[in-house]
């Protein structure tokens, strides 16, 4: 109740009065001087050049945001891609501490879906997006007493150049980053990556591990265990060290 | 004038002077998505501002859209209502499917520095004619009701701008017959 009143009269304090005060006043307001201290922040005193003056809101107060997390915040991080289900499960453990689970660190991951396409702003980058699954196949997660973070996506796809892989990137529970690194996915005949095929384009022209150019320095360390079918879904398990 | 059909543009500019809550909460939390975020694209912990992180590191426009997942929330509890943007009657009415988030400036130690925008696209709207500074304009999607539209009028005003303009399938079949 306080804390609503207290933010009341911050609003009523702050942005109102100077809205009433350079919307009537305008014979005492240049039009620069009202345009550069407004700078959109307050986007309700706009005034024009020929310095005439905008409305006040004149309506019932609303919404009120509450605290959320990051979009990349979530376990499941399919966003309605299509694809062979595929469960990800990353052990962190803490180099510095004879590799015991490290807990409450913060793991991204991200990957490109079926087509091989990643979430991201389209072409010229000045394009505005639909606000609604612009982040699909990108989740975050905090380690559990286990060193562990589970995800729930698609197989991914694969383009030109790469082996499939996963992007992972490691930071402390105060967000300095530990690790930067990529899941690499067993190949050859039996493997999931066989299996899955490269989805609607086929594996011809595939990056094999040992033709991409950041696994093929060996891939030992990057290799997860991939497991399960087409029909019933891949299981991906992964454990790396980082120094915490 | 013909009817054209456009979209407007509003960039809500986000800085250290912003005091409502929903541009508070987009200001912090966007600045604590930067701070994870550009440590994609910043080696050694070389540069210490947006700009020179965009200067030097190949790649590093793409913290724009990074950067954008720590403010989608926060829009979709707008519900599709453009803030800020009033018509003359003192009503927001602008509604908006598409956004952009933008980084303008920020400073790995320093918060005050720390500037965005939001760009929200609006619904299509018909635009019928201007008065003076003002823009009468219609919902595209509304149905006449016994030849009637509703109409708003909107003032031209800094940040706001026409994003877009649709172009009519052809003139020459318009006019015909």
């Amino acid at each position: 109740m306080e804390r609503k009143h207290f933010l009341k009269s911050l609003l009523m304090g702050a942005a109102s009065a100077p809205v009433l005060l350079s919307a009537c006043g305008k014979d005492t307001v240049s039009p620069t001087s009202s345009t550069s201290s407004t700078s959109g922040t307050t986007g309700t005193t706009g005034t024009s050049g020929s310095g005439s003056c905008t409305v006040a809101p004149t309506e019932t107060e609303g919404p009120f945001p509450t605290k959320t997390p990051a979009s990349y915040v979530r376990s499941n991080i399919t966003d309605g891609k299509t694809g062979y289900a595929l469960t990800i499960t990353i052990t962190v453990n803490n180099a510095n501490a004879s590799c015991a689970a490290l807990a409450g660190a913060l793991v991204d991951i991200w990957h490109c879906d079926a087509e091989g396409n990643y979430s991201e702003y389209g072409g010229t980058g000045m394009q505005a997006t639909n606000y609604q699954a612009v982040h699909f196949l990108r989740g975050r997660q905090v380690t559990n007493a286990a060193g562990q973070v589970t995800f729930t996506s698609i197989f991914p796809g694969w383009y030109s150049g790469r082996a499939t892989h996963i992007h992972v990137h490691v930071y402390s529970a105060t967000g300095t980053s530990l690790k930067v690194t990529q899941i690499a996915f067993p190949e050859g005949s039996g493997t999931a990556v066989a299996a899955v095929n490269g989805y609607a384009k086929g594996l011809s022209g595939y990056t094999s591990n040992a033709s991409d150019n950041v696994f093929s320095d060996g891939v030992a360390l990057e290799l997860a265990t991939v497991t399960g079918s087409t029909t019933a879904g891949f299981q991906l398990s992964w454990a790396l060290a980082v120094p915490a | 004038m013909p009817d054209r059909t456009i979209c407007l543009c509003y960039r809500k500019i986000i800085d250290a002077s912003s005091t409502r809550p929903w541009d508070k909460l987009v200001w912090d939390d966007s600045y604590v998505e930067f701070r994870l975020q550009a440590q994609n694209f910043n080696p050694e912990n070389r540069y210490r501002s947006f700009g020179e992180i965009l200067h030097y590191m190949p790649g590093a426009e793409r913290l724009h859209f990074l950067v954008s997942g720590a403010v989608t929330g926060y829009v979709q509890q707008l519900s599709e209502r453009m803030p800020d943007i009033l018509n003359n009657l003192g009503r927001h009415f602008l509604r908006f499917e598409r956004f952009q988030f933008e980084l303008i400036n920020s400073d790995l130690q320093d918060q005050s520095k720390h500037q965005v925008a939001v760009n929200f696209v609006s619904a299509p709207l018909h635009w019928h004619d201007t008065v003076g500074p003002f823009l009468l304009v219609s919902e595209a999607t509304a149905v006449p009701a016994a030849g009637e539209v509703l109409t708003h009028l909107v003032q031209l005003q800094p940040f706001l701008s026409i994003y877009s303009i649709q172009k009519p399938e052809s003139d020459a079949s318009a006019n015909a017959g």
